[in-house]
């Protein structure tokens, strides 16, 4: 090989090796941009305890270690810790530490989000004491000295009053050479969403955020509101599962961005699917290129009440300390600057009582500004018409279910109820009132709600056609039995009044369709099944 | 014209002055340099001596940068080591190619080494410089087994205290050999800094002196002109110059060597273990591949007599081209008998490392 | 053109070619080592610790916590968008100061050592030696009234 060549060659690989080279170069450069990652801080502050802790309760400290608060050097006692005096405290190697963490531990931090809760209907789900709800857990399932149901059941959702184990001068009784208190065991552990806490808080925020990772993901996930938007009187979940939303989410589970950190906005970190919490409380881009705070307080976009009797359009009250009332609008609205006598329930002596609290209005929110807050997030996917068609279809049906079922029935219970035939003290005597009830509490929810969120099976079949077989086949015949019961007069007088309510038009088909109708009919099952 | 003239000769008097201040006949160096190469050493396995001295250059600069971070203490040097791979600018870089360039450097030896072999160019007059140069590999294992130390993951730790206790069962000097190469009688915070000193000071230092030597002995002795069998060389090109012919050679081998060990770097960069713990074993503890041949010896063996059976080849094979001469004169033993020694004692290498790679 | 031309015309381009390929490629090697030793890393190898709210503390109000190291830090409001945080440890011989709301000043009580609002020695044994207080940085992420104080990252610990 002469020397020429010999050159080239060295040329060629010296080129090959300045490309190596600034591939390092790029290798170098794609690394610089990668984030680091952090690892969790124990501050000195925490030390104690995760020392400990890391040997009895090892995947509890692993949990913390994994959420945004131990990378920001967030940890134990910046919860845990509690005051000297504080029913729930206890000194515990050398701290004041509570076990239960209330949303005023969390506010420390969090104050606009527990701002948010604090007015909301889920810091409120722990007042059902007073409701038929709590009748059937603790009466109609439950027995003198085991209210087991209400615990295990109602509670767990909706939140108990936390208690403790007092002695006969009503001291607390504390265990341990930590002299720690005793919580009543019916009433904690407790992950209710409107727990009634000892230091005057509603709620959990546990409930949404578990702990210990705190994990944004699940909050955001639909399941997580499944825990308790499910079942037969409520079936959120079901229905979102069956709607093209929920189909669109579990598919694209990948995109949807789920552990963004900070604001999770649609339209900007994820347009596969809405959840639950995109359209009731997160974050959506709005026409202007900014996007909307979220809220926690759940259900500042709704704009009808879905869970009554009858269903009505809700107002909302703001007045000057934050408080919050949603007024239907059968009921008049005062005017802003109003006093207004308000009624709101707080926990005394671990018991929940009603107290009158005269407030000046502030603010009024109509149920149309509420519906244009919820459409924001619509119009991310979908055009104005489209929206305002869906809404049409909604608003039809809760119409429906309230003038041809729903106030007609109520108007002959509350009827029975001033002819004597029904006792107001004795709610589930009758077959009439378990039926009523599952008219409107089960099947009238399932109708409505299945329509609120596009679950076309639970509008009809697990809804509407519930609600009608059991409006024609259980409910009148019920409604006479029972009058009968009480007096042949009362009878014939309730036989007449079911009469009435059948001859008009929409009910009229009972007695036979149209001769048109009825030949369609038969043609139509002659062409398709051949009978 | 007067003026250029005044100018060039201000010039050379500049450079005379300058040259007073360093007085070194530059003639000397072009000599030198001018030496004319035979024209076997044309063929690239000629060549495999010079690629080792390049791989122990790359092995200098890139040693001397990574001590700029290293942190020779039992606390940090496994940290410092973290922090170069990850912190560092170009870190995972130079690492790898000192990892890379330090395997390949033992490769080019053995290859030099069988080259050497089998051209017989150990042989008289030439013995010193074969012992010289078994030195060196010498030196550059132990380069390769207190550098792996110091990265002080869990397997170079282990690997640490499996080789000191193997010094330990050396004959009569053992124990202290062992407790002077740990400075203690365990592996300690002592033992890394002495690794540490042995591996960018002493041995340095002695590789220097040991290259220089076996390059000297080369010169002075000048190269065997080889003929192959076959290969018809005309007169005039029998030789060729050093500069710039052989330099250029050199040049390609350098430029080749730095690309496959970024390329290396690239593909298989130098990764870490799990930090060295003293009070916990590893389930499997390997040496360097280079070392695979001694470690499954001592599983065929005992401690002592793979120890004692290592040392005697070391030492027959430092004097081999003395106890060949011996050899040859005492049983008239021909050349052949020689190379199928030579192919055997390579194939048993060749096994044991194999061996244990598999196992 | 003759052949001689011809043959030192490629010898010259393969010379140039080499010195050329040999220049940068080298360059580029040398100049990658050399940002090796510049002692950059990549990221300022500093974390935020979560330190307080800006509304849990009052202007003028003095808040004290603990860093990684264990070392107490007062954070006071200096002003409404203001912060400074100290090292609570003297810097004269390690006793612990405090902030004397009435006089406006850290004072340290083992050798009477005065430190005025901004950490600077004014009186005693450390305005002597002008040793003045080990201030730590703040991070203010005033979006979320969130106060940080940044601490060197710790060790990338495996547990």
């Amino acid at each position: 090989m002469d020397l020429t060549s010999k050159r080239f060659i060295v040329a060629a690989l010296a080129f090959l090796f300045l490309a190596s080279l600034l591939l390092v170069a790029y290798q170098e450069s794609k690394r610089l941009r990668g984030e680091q990652q952090l690892d969790p801080v124990v501050t000195a502050l925490n030390e104690g305890c995760v020392d400990c802790h890391r040997r009895d309760s090892p995947a509890l400290v692993m949990e913390w270690e994994h959420s945004q608060h131990a990378i920001y050097g967030v940890g134990c006692v910046d919860c845990h810790g509690a005051n000297q005096g504080e029913v729930d405290a206890w000194l515990h190697e050398g701290e004041y530490v509570a076990a239960l963490v209330t949303p005023l531990d969390c506010a420390n931090c969090h104050e606009k989000q527990y701002a948010e809760f604090s007015q909301s209907h889920h810091a409120k789900a722990g007042e059902i004491l007073a409701s038929l709800d709590n009748v059937l857990a603790e009466k109609a399932a439950g027995m003198p000295g085991n209210n087991a149901d209400a615990v295990n059941g109602c509670w767990q959702c909706h939140g108990s009053i936390i208690r403790f184990e007092r002695d006969e001068e009503g001291q607390v009784i504390t265990v341990g050479n930590e002299n720690r208190p005793v919580i009543d065991a019916d009433t904690w552990p407790n992950s209710g969403i409107g727990r009634l806490n000892p230091d005057g808080s509603k709620g959990s925020c546990h409930a949404c955020h578990s702990r210990h990772a705190f994990e944004a993901k699940l909050s955001r996930s639909p399941e997580n509101c499944g825990k308790c938007h499910m079942g037969p009187d409520h079936p959120q979940i079901e229905i979102y599962n069956e709607s093209k939303h929920g189909i669109a989410f579990y598919a694209n589970r990948d995109r949807m961005a789920l552990d963004t950190r900070g604001d999770w906005v649609l339209g900007r970190d994820y347009s596969a699917a809405p959840t639950c919490a995109t359209c009731h409380i997160s974050s959506y881009m709005t026409p202007n290129g900014q996007y909307t705070a979220n809220s926690h307080d759940v259900g500042e976009r709704i704009s009808w009440t879905l869970r009554p009797v009858v269903s009505t359009l809700l107002n909302s009250v703001i007045y000057q300390d934050g408080f919050k009332e949603d007024y239907p609008d059968t009921r008049e609205l005062p005017e802003i600057g109003d006093t207004v006598e308000t009624i709101e329930k707080v926990v005394e002596n671990e018991q929940l009582v009603s107290r009158t609290v005269p407030r000046q209005v502030a603010r009024i929110v109509t149920w149309e500004e509420r519906r244009q807050v919820m459409k924001g997030a619509c119009l991310n996917c979908h055009n104005n018409t489209y929206v305002d068609n869906f809404y049409k279809q909604f608003d039809d049906l809760v119409i429906l279910y309230n003038e041809k079922f729903a106030k007609p029935a109520k108007s002959i219970m509350d009827d029975l109820t001033a002819d004597g035939v029904l006792n107001p003290n004795a709610p589930f005597e009758h077959h009439v009132q378990w039926v009523y009830w599952e008219l409107w509490h089960h099947e009238g929810r399932r109708a409505r709600h299945g329509a609120s969120m596009m679950g076309p099976d639970y509008t009809h079949w697990h809804g509407m056609y519930e609600v009608s077989k059991h409006f024609y086949d259980e409910f009148l015949p019920a409604v006479i039995e029972a009058a009968r019961n009480k007096s042949t007069a009362m009878g014939r007088k309730y036989q007449q009044r079911v009469d009435a309510l059948l001859a008009q038009e929409e009910h009229q088909w009972v007695k036979g369709l149209s001769p048109e109708e009825g030949e369609a009919l038969r043609e139509m099952y002659q062409q398709r099944y051949n009978e | 014209m007067a003026e250029l003239q005044e100018k060039q000769s201000s010039q050379a008097g500049l450079l005379h002055r300058v040259s007073q201040l360093f007085p070194f006949d530059w003639e000397l160096v072009r000599q030198a340099s001018a030496e004319p190469v035979p024209y076997h050493i044309k063929k690239w396995w000629f060549c495999l001596g010079g690629t080792v001295l390049y791989l122990f250059v790359i092995q200098v600069v890139t040693g001397i940068a990574l001590t700029f971070y290293y942190i020779p203490s039992p606390d940090q040097a496994y940290q410092s080591i973290a922090e170069i791979t990850q912190d560092v600018r170009f870190g995972w870089y130079i690492r790898s190619l000192h990892k890379w360039a330090s395997n390949c450097m033992i490769v080019a030896m053995f290859l030099h080494l069988l080259r050497v072999y089998f051209t017989g160019g150990y042989r008289h007059p030439r013995q010193l410089n074969w012992c010289i140069g078994f030195l060196l590999l010498g030196v550059t294992l132990t380069f390769g087994f207190t550098g792996y130390s110091l990265v002080y993951e869990q397997l170079s730790f282990w690997g640490a205290t499996v080789g000191t206790n193997l010094a330990e069962a050396v004959p009569l000097i053992g124990p202290s050999l062992a407790y002077f190469l740990r400075g203690g009688p365990e592996v300690s915070e002592n033992t890394l800094t002495r690794f540490y000193v042995l591996h960018i000071g002493l041995l340095p230092t002695l590789a220097f002196v040991l290259i220089f030597l076996h390059v000297l002995l080369i010169r002075l002795h000048g190269v065997t002109e080889l003929k192959f069998e076959g290969e018809e060389v005309p007169e005039e090109a029998r030789h060729f110059r050093f500069w710039p012919d052989h330099a250029t050679t050199e040049l390609l081998i350098g430029v080749l060597l730095m690309y496959l060990l970024t390329i290396m770097a690239l593909v298989f960069p130098a990764g870490l273990g799990e930090p060295a713990n003293p009070i916990q074993t590893p389930e499997h503890i390997k040496p360097e591949w280079y070392f695979y041949f001694n470690f499954r010896l001592l599983q065929l063996t005992s401690l002592r007599v793979s120890v004692v059976f290592t040392m005697a080849l070391g030492a027959i094979c430092f004097l081999w081209p003395f106890v060949e001469e011996w050899l040859t004169r005492k049983f008239k033993v021909s050349d052949r008998v020689w190379v199928m020694v030579g192919v055997l004692a390579f194939l048993g290498f060749l096994v044991l490392t194999v061996w244990e790679s598999f196992v | 053109m003759d052949e001689t031309d011809k043959s030192s015309r490629r010898d010259w381009l393969a010379t140039v070619a080499m010195g050329v390929g040999l220049g940068l490629s080298y360059g580029v090697f040398a100049l990658e080592g050399l940002l090796f030793l510049l002692p950059r890393q990549i990221k300022a190898r500093t974390r935020n610790l979560f330190a307080g709210k800006i509304s849990q503390i009052r202007v003028g109000g003095v808040r004290p916590f603990f860093d990684l190291e264990g070392n107490e830090i007062l954070l006071r409001r200096k002003t409404e968008r203001e912060f400074q945080a100290f090292n609570s440890t003297c810097p004269h011989l390690g006793c612990k100061i405090h902030w004397e709301e009435e006089e406006q000043r850290y004072f340290c009580p083992c050798h009477r050592g005065v430190f005025d609002v901004d950490g600077k020695a004014v009186s005693g044994p450390p305005a002597d030696g002008n040793q003045n207080l080990t201030p730590v940085p703040l991070q203010i992420d005033e979006a979320a009234g969130v106060i940080y104080i940044e601490v060197k990252a710790a060790s990338r610990r495996r547990t």
